[in-house]
């Protein structure tokens, strides 16, 4: 009958409203990955900024619907790692786009819509203080240099993704594993984004920042982001490279201090829940290391070779791929050391 | 100038046109050719859709702003009750009736009632809890008078006291009903519960289960359900 519908919702962690056991059990504990699923709320009251994921006044606003619990991917929390299932691994470049590296996901994202898979793709882009910002892509030409290339800091993707879909949109979209991991578990629990998010891009992550900590510790030892034209991790050094060709290099050890707690209990390297991986190492300079995991990926690729938009090079040095996913898996072990 | 002298009549003229002219107004004293109505004494029977005053029923009020929205004069406001009900600025209102026209719900209903004044400009603002009750109306009417354009203009006088509120029907609702088309979307936020301006739909929680139901005989189809569900879980089907 379709006047009667139920729906189940998960066990409370504690008494109150939901938002408090999504509170209690992901935010106050630390294991929040800021991935932003959860601002699939629908009085929009959870805040994902440049801060703890938050819910200003939430004990009078809250209307207690537990979307934000069975959504997030970090409310019963199993660390997911490894290389993940994949139908094949190669490195590619696009030949019309500059990006990062190989420009991939750009590529993937762009040819998703010029197929017809999607008609928005979500891109997260910068300011000139290198503040993310998150914009929708429907042409080619709306892509410029500010929306392809590593920001290392979160990015508030999943809230326009959301909105994108409530509007009536297929979407592509590219994030970090744990964003990846919040979106499946968003389309298991609500049918709707399993309909209308068509492409998933995982990117390889070990860590993610806060702009606001980022940008002080850079500061502090005397680098500007804002004449910084590109910023990159290899061989365990975060380089800031400036527009006359000059490049500032600070090793990632030091970086420890600002790690987020929640990028700490993370263990996927490879984001194993995407259609297609995207990542740097392994493959040479200009190229990108691609894990092509789902069907829908692989007609992609095909298409843009049929396009004539892409260079495929088939090598890819597994080894130092599965040396970053068992670097990640051994330095944030799950529970966390004390 | 010229001087205009009476015509000169004989006796037997004079007198005859004399009791011509008395015989005129005997007449018209016992059946008078006017077509003056004599209001308040008697008043002009107006048909069932006579655009007149407004009167308002809030239970019917879906709040969905087609008559503020439609208004030309802009002399309606939607004002927050329980829900957004409309107010009537009589001074801006032109009587064209579009709202009650526009009304999906039969909500806003004419009346016959033409013949009232207020104080001043802050009363003719009339707000929706004020156009419920039928205004009392002292009447003086025993007669209603109607025009019969019958080659000439008669005058139709009956003896009776004419209902000034008529019996309308309310327009048919369209033959749908709200469904969750896609239950599988659904959040359980029950904003839908809180929008329905009708309360057709429900909310029961069962331990860690929400169920939601539609009350059919309640919905009218009015869509806003649909439109404020974050995840498109709900539609309207066929009744
Ligand atoms: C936080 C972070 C850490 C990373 N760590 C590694 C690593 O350790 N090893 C490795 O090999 N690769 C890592 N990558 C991936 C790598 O930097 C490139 O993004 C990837 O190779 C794709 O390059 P490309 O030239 O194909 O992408 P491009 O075509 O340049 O497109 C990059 C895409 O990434 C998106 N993007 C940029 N910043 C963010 C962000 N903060 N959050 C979400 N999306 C973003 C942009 O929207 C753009 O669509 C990391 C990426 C990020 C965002």
């Amino acid at each position: 009958m379709q006047q009667k519908w139920e729906v189940t919702r998960p066990e409370r962690y504690v008494e109150g409203k939901y938002f408090a056991s999504l509170k209690a059990k992901v935010i106050d504990p630390g294991i929040c990955s800021h991935c932003g699923t959860c601002s699939v709320c629908p009085v929009k009251g959870i805040r994902v900024e440049d801060k703890p994921i938050y819910f200003p006044n939430w004990e009078e606003e809250c209307i207690d619907c537990a979307a934000c619990v069975r959504v997030c991917p970090r409310y019963d929390y199993v660390p997911l790692n490894g290389m993940g299932e994949y139908i094949e691994i190669l490195a590619a470049k696009s030949k019309r786009f500059k990006g990062q590296d190989g420009a991939m996901a750009t590529e993937y994202l762009v040819s998703a819509i010029e197929k017809g898979l999607i008609d928005e793709a979500i891109f997260v882009g910068r300011d000139e203080d290198w503040r993310t910002t998150v914009h929708r892509v429907r042409d080619a030409d709306q892509v410029n240099t500010l929306l392809t290339g590593t920001k290392y800091s979160f990015a508030a993707v999943l809230p326009e993704m959301i909105q994108s879909v409530r509007e009536g949109n297929n979407v592509g979209v590219v994030g970090t594993p744990c964003m990846v991991s919040g979106i499946r578990k968003m389309q298991r629990e609500i049918r709707l984004f399993a309909k209308r998010v068509k492409l998933v891009i995982g990117l390889f992550c070990t860590e993610n920042f806060y702009w606001h900590q980022l940008s002080a510790f850079l500061a502090e030892r005397g680098i500007d982001l804002r004449k910084g034209i590109k910023t990159d991790i290899k061989k365990g050094k975060f380089i800031v490279e400036y527009a006359d060709g000059e490049k500032a290099e600070i090793p990632v050890k030091e970086f420890d201090p600002i790690i987020p707690s929640g990028c700490k209990v993370c263990q996927d390297f490879a984001a194993v829940e995407s259609d297609v991986s995207v990542g740097s190492v392994g493959s040479k300079a200009g190229f990108s290391t691609l894990i092509i995991r789902q069907e829908v990926a692989k007609d992609l690729l095909d298409f843009m070779k049929e396009q004539g938009t892409v260079e495929v090079i088939e090598e890819v040095k597994m080894k130092i791929v599965e040396k970053l996913i068992h670097h990640k898996m051994e330095i944030h072990p799950y529970p966390p050391k004390k | 100038m010229k001087k205009i002298k009476a015509e000169k009549l004989g006796l037997t003229e004079s007198v005859k046109r004399h009791l011509e002219a008395i015989g005129v107004v005997v007449g018209e004293v016992i059946v008078p050719s006017t077509i003056t109505i004599h209001y308040p004494r008697e008043r002009r029977k107006l048909p069932d859709n006579f655009r007149g005053l407004i009167l308002f029923d809030s239970k019917a009020c879906i709040s969905c702003f087609r008559c503020a929205h439609i208004c030309p004069a802009n002399a309606i406001v939607m004002e927050h009750r329980i829900a957004y009900f409309p107010s009537i600025d009589y001074a801006k209102c032109i009587f064209c009736h579009f709202c009650v026209d526009s009304c999906p719900t039969g909500a806003l209903r004419p009346t016959k009632i033409h013949d009232f004044v207020y104080k001043d400009m802050d009363e003719m603002v009339v707000h929706s809890e004020e156009m419920v009750e039928t205004p009392e109306i002292v009447r003086e009417d025993s007669f209603t008078v109607e025009y019969v354009f019958d080659g000439d203009v008669q005058l139709v006088k009956k003896k009776e006291k004419e209902e000034l509120v008529p019996e309308v029907k309310p327009p048919e609702r369209p033959p749908k009903v709200a469904a969750a088309l896609n239950p599988e979307n659904c959040i359980s936020c029950r904003l839908c519960v809180a929008a329905c301006p009708t309360f057709a739909i429900s909310a029961k929680e069962e331990k860690t289960k929400i169920i939601l139901e539609i009350n059919v005989d309640r919905c009218t189809a009015c869509s806003i359900c649909n439109k404020i569900c974050p995840t498109s879980t709900l539609g309207l089907v066929d009744r």
